[in-house]
């Protein structure tokens, strides 16, 4: 395009006099901390996520997961739920068991476990539903979502988006309930994004989320839940066999 | 926008400013606040200097190699079908936005907050275009509900106290009035959810990009900025030329500096690394997005050996909250969306010449050098804007003036050895300049010190007993 090479040329004259000054070579990358046990990250990161406003539940071992949600669902008075596909664990079992429970369940597409199927008819066919999707996710009270990693210092869950973990999971329902194996939480966000690794950022959207929506625009006062949720509740995973 | 707090040059807006006691005790209140905030994560964030030093490094080398780290950013997202337009000033910036617009057919263009389409005055262009704009950010929706400019960069409304708001919303929206944050809050996010589900665009700023993997990062708290990067079809991002660092594994060394400095949080609640518009089979996501990379002025300031460091900033907005004369006066009297330490300086460069009187407003304390997380010295810069207005323009007055400044400080450095002789001149001076004086300052000292007070006041001394002065001098 010629009015970027205009302005990246105009950049480069700039530049001329003062590439040469010291300082400019590449810093290396941001250590990540060494991992501590498994069950100092949790109880780190339940910490640091209750210091933002929202609430960690557990560790759990994975066959308690379906139960925990239907519990959570009832406490926060839950009459429909959004699903979408688990990252590393089932939630077909939970939104079975959801639905045996009474409460109105929308799962994003079939839950299937297994790699995303990137097929131009499914994308063309979700075309016309778009609108109906973002209305109907709008009006649902609550949705479970698996998160791909997290940080322990700072109570971040960390959120890869695909078609069948689509980013409004996390974002419009009122009540955000998020999964998360315990080996995924790392100790710190430069461990996380290593993790993450710049392959997966370039491929899907990529979202740290630190605890409920939030605001401080009135006083400087805190208020929770102004676009977004306003609870967050992490239900971390612990199988057995680790 | 008759009775606009923009309206009138700076010196008056900002006596304006100093004499409303009230909006000083609101500033004060929010700043102090921040300040608490700030201090206690600072101290129990053993690495912040040590994190705050590599990301004045990285931000060093990005400005170094920016021409290619714009061409790879570039390359990266048009490859994932994002288009990128690059914008020499701001007319060029908001025509293709508005151009934009319109070929989406919008109606209605959600907005998160962002200072770059404040600073190519993108609102009122979207509006004469027939088209209704939603600021969705609490704050800036506050303020444009009273037609207002935001007066701080991170906090729009700071301005205003929860009364204000609580009597905005009652006359707006005829709701009951109230003065709890909650309320007003669970009000705006009603009356903002629908016009996210209706909106047809969406533009949001951009707090850094990533060269190698293309990405850009949103940071927020609220998620509008998810919001409007997610709910419209067509997502449109505008930022300056000097956001792009090189790498993901750059990304640590900014988010918690900025997030500290920023609010006192450990992390803002959401931080969105967008990548590209909608892939096959996602259900939602932007149909069509665009990257708008704007110089108006950056390259300039890139070329000038002094400036050149105003371009490291992150837009953290904490210079503003310690800077006595931001305090003092307020956001609006800088009449730019830039206020405070840091705008005095970038201000002239992207606002132009109505904000050339900005880098006088300061004394210099040096609090916003020491606050800020990249280390601009600002103060610097300031002096460099200073005599660059001063030399380069014709200055009536100006160069008497400061010889006559000089001068005079020659003078008193002299005096100023003896401290009784200080003293007894204060004593004498107290008196012989009483009669020229009004609330305790001079305004223009009779001959042979007129010219001391023809670019300043001079305050009227007031001598102290001897007895607490040698305590001083001890």
């Amino acid at each position: 395009m010629a009015d970027l090479q205009a302005i990246v040329a105009r950049v480069r004259d700039a530049l001329a006099s003062w590439r040469d000054t010291p300082n400019h070579n590449p810093v290396p990358a941001a250590a990540a901390a060494p991992g501590g046990n498994r069950a100092e990250l949790a109880s780190l990161f339940a910490r640091e996520l209750e210091a933002v406003g929202g609430r960690a539940i557990g560790p759990i071992a994975p066959e308690e997961l379906a139960g925990c949600v239907v519990a959570l669902a009832r406490e926060r008075g839950l009459k429909s739920v959004a699903l979408g596909r688990g990252v590393a664990s089932d939630l077909d079992n939970v939104a079975q068991a959801l639905e045996a429970a009474g409460i109105e369940v929308m799962r994003t597409r079939p839950i299937a476990a297994g790699p995303v199927a990137q097929d131009p008819a499914a994308a063309a066919e979700n075309k016309p539903g778009k609108n109906e999707f973002k209305a109907r996710m709008a009006l649902i009270d609550g949705a479970v979502a698996e998160a791909d990693c997290a940080i322990a210092s700072t109570g971040t869950l960390a959120v890869l988006s695909d078609a069948d973990r689509p980013s409004s999971l996390t974002l419009l329902p009122p009540v955000s309930i998020v999964v998360l194996r315990i080996d995924r939480i790392k100790p710190d966000l430069a461990g996380a994004l290593e993790a993450i690794g710049p392959d997966a950022v370039q491929a899907h959207r990529l979202t740290l989320i630190t605890g409920p929506s939030r605001t401080a625009d009135i006083e400087k006062r805190i208020v929770m839940g102004v676009h977004g949720p306003k609870s967050l509740d992490a239900i971390v995973i612990w199988p057995r066999d680790d | 926008m008759a009775a606009s707090p923009n309206s009138g040059n700076f010196f008056e807006a900002s006596e304006r400013g100093a004499a409303d006691r009230e909006l000083q005790r609101k500033l004060e209140n929010a700043s102090t606040r921040h300040l608490e905030h700030f201090a206690h994560t600072r101290t129990e964030f053993p690495a912040y200097e040590a994190e705050s030093s590599q990301a004045r490094r990285i931000k060093e080398e990005a400005i170094a190699h920016l021409d290619e780290l714009i061409v790879e950013l570039t390359r990266k997202l048009e490859e994932r079908g994002c288009a990128v337009f690059a914008a020499a000033c701001a007319d060029e910036a908001r025509d293709y936005i508005v151009d934009v617009a319109r070929k989406a057919g919008a109606r209605r263009v959600v907005k998160g907050k962002s200072m770059t389409t404040e600073e190519i005055g993108l609102n009122p262009a979207l509006e004469q275009a027939g088209m209704e704009v939603l600021e969705t950010d609490l704050g800036e929706y506050i303020v444009q509900l009273r037609r207002e400019p935001p007066s701080h960069i991170i906090t729009p409304a700071i301005h205003l106290s929860k009364e204000d708001i609580g009597e905005l919303f009652h006359e707006k929206f005829g709701v009951p009035y109230t003065p709890e944050p909650e309320k007003l809050t669970a009000e705006a996010r009603a009356r903002l959810r629908e016009g996210f589900l209706g909106a047809d665009v969406g533009i949001t700023g951009v707090n850094f990009a990533i060269a190698e993997t293309g990405t850009l990062i949103v940071v927020e708290n609220e998620g509008n900025g998810r919001m409007s990067s997610t709910m419209p079809d067509v997502f449109i991002a505008v930022m300056g030329i000097e956001k792009v660092i090189p790498r993901l594994s750059d990304v640590p060394h900014f988010l918690e500096v900025l997030a500290r400095t920023a609010t006192g949080q450990k992390l803002t609640t959401y931080t969105n690394f967008i990548s590209g518009p909608r892939r096959a089979g996602e259900p939602d996501g932007p149909r069509e997005m665009h990257l708008v990379i704007l110089d108006n002025g950056r390259s300039a300031m890139l070329a000038d050996p002094v400036m050149r460091e105003a371009l490291y900033c992150i837009r953290c907005g904490a210079c503003l909250n310690v800077c006595p004369v931001y305090r003092h006066i307020g956001g609006h009297a800088y009449r730019s969306p830039y206020p405070g330490p840091i705008g005095s300086i970038v201000s002239p460069n992207l606002i132009g010449p109505s904000t050339a009187a900005l880098p006088f407003a300061s004394t210099l304390c040096g609090a916003c050098k020491e606050v800020c997380p990249v280390r601009i010295d600002i103060p610097r810069i300031l002096l460099h804007l200073r005599w660059k207005e001063t030399s380069s323009r014709n200055f009536p007055g100006w160069p008497r003036a400061a010889a006559g400044a000089r001068a005079g400080a020659r003078r008193f450095a002299r005096i100023a050895r003896y401290p009784g002789l200080v003293r007894m001149l204060g004593r004498i001076g107290a008196i012989a300049l009483r009669p020229f004086a009004r609330r305790g300052w001079v305004r223009r000292m009779p001959a042979p010190f007129a010219n001391w007070t023809r670019i300043r006041d001079f305050p009227l001394p007031r001598p102290r007993r001897a007895k607490n002065a040698e305590r001083e001098d001890a």
